[in-house]
């Protein structure tokens, strides 16, 4: 099936999201889009998957016009979508999911489970997945819900899937087992928009690649005819840098040690145990691994926000074990929280007041009628311009920035203290790579600077770019604190639980 | 990003005006409510009126008869109202024709009667509102109200000191008595969870039924008298009117001025108090709050006791300054008019304080419509008009889309009271 995008433009308000985008995808192709966050791509999806109307511009399938108003539409002109978020019910089994909406009845109204699963078997054996249908999904691991998402969406007979951002939520090995499925759906005619912000997989796996920047195409290109950096530069419009510039690491005396450390999250299951590492001043310890092995839980513990259950987080010799948050904020730990929506800011309220948030005590922003505003709103504007958070002033609202620039508020506010140790959760989740690059230098200057650094992230790539040290977790357990220099397949290995055979450092 | 590149078309100045008029903002929203208000209540009095329906019943005969017979029947009765409620016209008339003092009290008098009522309810919403502010859900404003009220008359029962000091020891009593029982309820809350609204509409229940049992005890009951009053707060423990010397109807008294400051204080603590900043910041996003090392059971324990303060200094403020001794009803509909109040102001003082004289206006205006209209329209008329205005700016978004106003993302998110109201 032959999809053919003409002259789309999506106005809201007075920005204008998508703006004559023409797009074509043939039949039995991988088509990546690749862009920033905000240049226009889920836009431009949810058009054509019809959760928007487009202001202007038709959509074309097999050369004729036709018109989507619904994601039903999108379905039966055999448009599929697998989201970034998974719409799966968890208590449900895999079957049942991929039923859901178009159950087979016979008779009416008695679900056919039979003809259900027969035919899910069929349709997995034919694109070579092995899947239980009768396997509830909160039980499965991510890779296998996502090819629970893409059984569905096969299952209406799609033979156009879009998919999202599919590899941000996956392991390594996960990724290359799900580079196979693309593969064979590749194969058997079907064709693949494939949306992500990740470079060396467009180059991997991709035979167009269309670049959007502000709502427009700005080329197309194809992986023989460029590299990591043509597509970085095209994304942004100017030269990205994407190595992380540093020298080597100096380490200084011991900041942080954390000793035989467990804690329960609050079902009351121990999901960190038995963790014990040193963290020195002017080094960078990046903990990696699949999200959900305890790297949450560690944090909480590190900053003061989940009380360990047993062990001891001593800052600078003092043992910070049970005391309040404050406690932690006050003998010079900042947190860039892993959630920054929900744990970094309060979205209602101006710039310049997030950026005070947990400065409230400090006495340059009092005068003797109490919250000096002046002080306040100068500290705003002034860390506005030094780190470059785009918005019109520092009054505006925090929610009304973009990602980029809300997590910039975030490390302004933490960096603005004065700081032992900075412990950032997913520094640059959701960031478009400008800002990735921003955020990196700003990690490493603070390094440089002598405050110990703890990153935890589950990108491989930041890990190894950032990383003096890597502790891999998995299961609550660190699996081993290598350099920065050993494999991605070690590292994948270690993160899927196998042991260190050398822990180095 | 795309906004510097794609402009709006260029537009005249009247017309951008225009524009700028029709962006939803709560006074819109404010003037539209109560425009529905007195539309609905016009429709009302035309029902309620027989002369009036069956004049409709010959409407193909004389339409215009019928059309003005209605109109100057609304028009009378709002005229009432707006005249019982804020100012007479006629009286203004003889004042600028004659000033003197018995002409001034004439024109001070329905605004004089109006801020009367409002005035413990300013104070009330105020103590509601900073619940809200913080999403906590103070519902025993009844309660809070009646033991500021009590502990006020105790008082003034048991001390006899010169008025400055005697209102002052009142003051003191009703605000520690307020912010003690609504505290109890922060503490519960902040140390085991139990939820803030069936603490507080417990406290109501009780703190009625211990009043009952109060006004029967020898302290607070006239000796040999039984009809549930009582003993009056002395002269000393009144808080003085300020305009009787003009007229001894003027029952306007330093309650109101006090409640003027606690305006001004609430408006400090939220925009400039660190307390204030972090309840708001622990209303707005408790997770955050703690991130940045705020104690929730701290904010929680405080945010409930200066909302049951306020609730208790409201409570001294109606039995000091309007009815000056206590029956079993004294905590009446308080606590739920504050809710209210507080709603219509949208947890804004400036807004409550407003809010509450609104209240006011249609309190006063409503019993003046009943008494000066021929047909004595009802009182709880203005009731409904109340009723229909607070359902409607409790609703912005019907109001912009009834009126196709310019929608402004900024109003729904402006109650901050976590979604209770």
């Amino acid at each position: 099936m032959k999809l053919e995008l003409r002259g789309i433009t999506k106005r809201f308000g007075s920005m204008t999201a998508n703006s004559n985008v023409n797009l074509v995808v043939k039949p039995g192709e991988i088509h990546c889009l690749l862009g920033e966050n905000g240049a226009g791509k889920s836009t431009l999806m949810n058009i054509l998957y019809g959760m928007l109307t487009p202001d202007e511009g038709q959509i074309l399938i097999d050369d004729a016009v036709v018109t989507i108003r619904d994601p039903k539409d999108a379905v039966a002109h055999g448009i599929g979508m697998v989201h970034q978020h998974f719409m799966l019910i968890p208590v449900f089994d895999v079957a049942d999911n991929v039923i859901l909406g178009s159950e087979p009845v016979k008779p009416w109204p008695v679900i056919d489970y039979k003809t259900a699963v027969t035919n899910l078997l069929s349709l997995a054996e034919q694109y070579g997945f092995e899947i239980d249908p009768r396997a509830t999904v909160e039980n499965l691991p991510i890779g296998t819900q996502q090819r629970v998402e893409i059984l569905k969406a096969l299952s209406h007979d799609a033979s156009i899937l879009i998919l999202d951002e599919p590899t941000a939520v996956l392991t390594p090995q996960e990724t290359d087992a799900f580079m196979v499925i693309l593969r064979s759906l590749k194969e058997s005619g079907k064709s693949i928009i494939f949306i992500t912000h990740k470079l060396r997989e467009v180059l991997e796996i991709a035979d167009v690649i269309t670049v959007m920047r502000l709502g427009e195409i700005v080329g197309n290109t194809t992986p023989s005819e460029t590299d990591e950096r043509g597509l970085a530069t095209m994304m942004v419009g100017r030269e990205v840098n994407l190595v992380v510039d540093k020298m080597p690491s100096t380490p200084g005396d011991v900041v942080l040690q954390v000793k035989d450390l467990f804690v329960e999250d609050e079902r009351g299951l121990t999901s960190v145990k038995g963790i014990s590492f040193d963290v020195r001043a002017g080094e960078i310890l990046a903990v990696a691994g699949v999200q959900g092995n305890g790297q949450t839980e560690l944090v909480e513990a590190l900053t003061g926000m989940r009380r360990p259950s047993s062990g001891d987080v001593i800052l600078n010799n003092v043992n910070l074990h049970g005391e309040a948050v404050r406690k932690f904020l006050d003998a010079g730990i900042g947190h860039v929280p892993e959630d920054r929506q929900r744990f970094g800011l309060v979205l209602s309220l101006s710039i310049s007041d997030n950026l005070v948030l947990d400065q409230l005590d400090d006495s340059k922003f009092h005068n003797r009628f109490g919250r000096n505003l002046k002080a306040i709103k100068l500290n705003g504007e002034q860390l506005r311009k030094e780190f470059d958070i785009r918005s019109q002033s520092s009054d505006e609202p925090v929610g009304a920035l973009s990602g980029g620039n809300q997590q910039k508020v975030v490390m302004a506010r933490e960096l603005s203290r004065e700081l032992k140790i900075l412990i950032c959760s997913q520094p640059t989740r959701g960031l478009d790579v400008g800002s990735i690059e921003f955020m990196h230098r700003q990690i490493v200057a603070i390094r440089d600077s002598g405050v110990a650094v703890i990153i935890v992230s589950s990108e491989l790539d930041e890990v190894v770019a950032l990383g003096d040290r890597i502790a891999v977790m998995f299961d609550g357990a660190i699996q081993g604190i290598v350099p920065p220099s050993t494999s991605r397949e070690d590292l994948g290995l270690l993160m899927a639980g196998a042991r260190s055979r050398e822990v180095s450092a | 990003m795309t906004t510097s590149e794609i402009r709006p078309p260029q537009i005249g100045r009247i017309m951008h005006f225009a524009l700028r008029a029709r962006q939803a903002n709560m006074f819109l929203v404010l003037l539209f409510s109560l425009l529905i208000g007195l539309v609905f209540g016009g429709f009302l009095i035309i029902l309620t009126t027989p002369a009036l329906m069956s004049s409709w019943g010959h409407f193909f005969s004389h339409p215009g008869a019928t059309i003005s017979s209605s109109w100057n029947t609304v028009w009378f009765a709002y005229e009432q109202l707006f005249q019982g409620a804020l100012v007479n016209f006629h009286s203004l008339r003889s004042l600028i024709d004659s000033p003197s003092k018995t002409n001034l009290a004439n024109v001070l008098a329905p605004l004089s009667g109006t801020l009367t009522y409002a005035t413990p309810l300013i104070v009330a919403g105020l103590g509601l509102a900073v619940g809200f502010r913080s999403s906590l859900f103070n519902i025993g404003g009844q309660g809070q109200v009646i033991v500021g009220g009590v502990l006020a008359l105790l008082v003034s029962i048991s001390f006899n000191l010169p008025p400055f000091f005697q209102v002052s020891l009142e003051i003191i009593a009703a605000v520690v008595g307020g912010a003690l029982v609504a505290g109890l309820a922060g503490v519960l809350k902040a140390y085991t969870g139990a939820h803030e609204v069936i603490v507080t509409m417990m406290t109501n229940y009780t703190m009625v039924l211990i009043l009952g049992y109060l006004l029967i005890t020898s302290v607070f009951a006239r000796p040999g008298v039984h009809d549930g009053a009582s003993k009056a707060i002395e002269v000393s423990g009144q808080l003085p009117y300020f305009l009787s010397h003009l007229n001894s109807a003027l029952l306007l008294n330093f309650g109101f001025p006090i409640a003027f400051a606690m305006v001004l204080v609430v408006q400090w603590f939220f925009n400039r108090s660190k307390t204030g900043f972090q309840l708001l910041m622990v209303g707005q996003n408790p997770d955050a709050a703690r991130v940045a090392g705020i104690s929730s059971r701290r904010s929680i324990i405080i945010c409930m006791a200066l909302s049951g303060a306020l609730l208790g200094l409201a409570g001294m403020l109606k039995i000091t300054g309007v009815d000056h001794l206590a029956t079993p009803n004294f905590g009446g509909s308080y606590g739920f008019d504050a809710i209210t109040v507080a709603l219509l102001g949208r947890n804004k003082p400036w807004g409550v304080f407003f809010g509450a004289i609104f209240f006011g206006v249609m309190f006063t205006g409503g019993a003046a419509m009943q008494a000066f209209t021929p047909t004595n329209i009802q009182f709880s008329l203005s009731q409904v008009i109340q009723a229909v205005v607070v359902f409607c700016v409790a609703t912005p978004a019907l109001v912009i889309e009834a009126f196709r106003l310019r929608d402004g993302a900024s109003l729904v998110s402006t109650n901050g009271s976590g979604g209770w109201v």
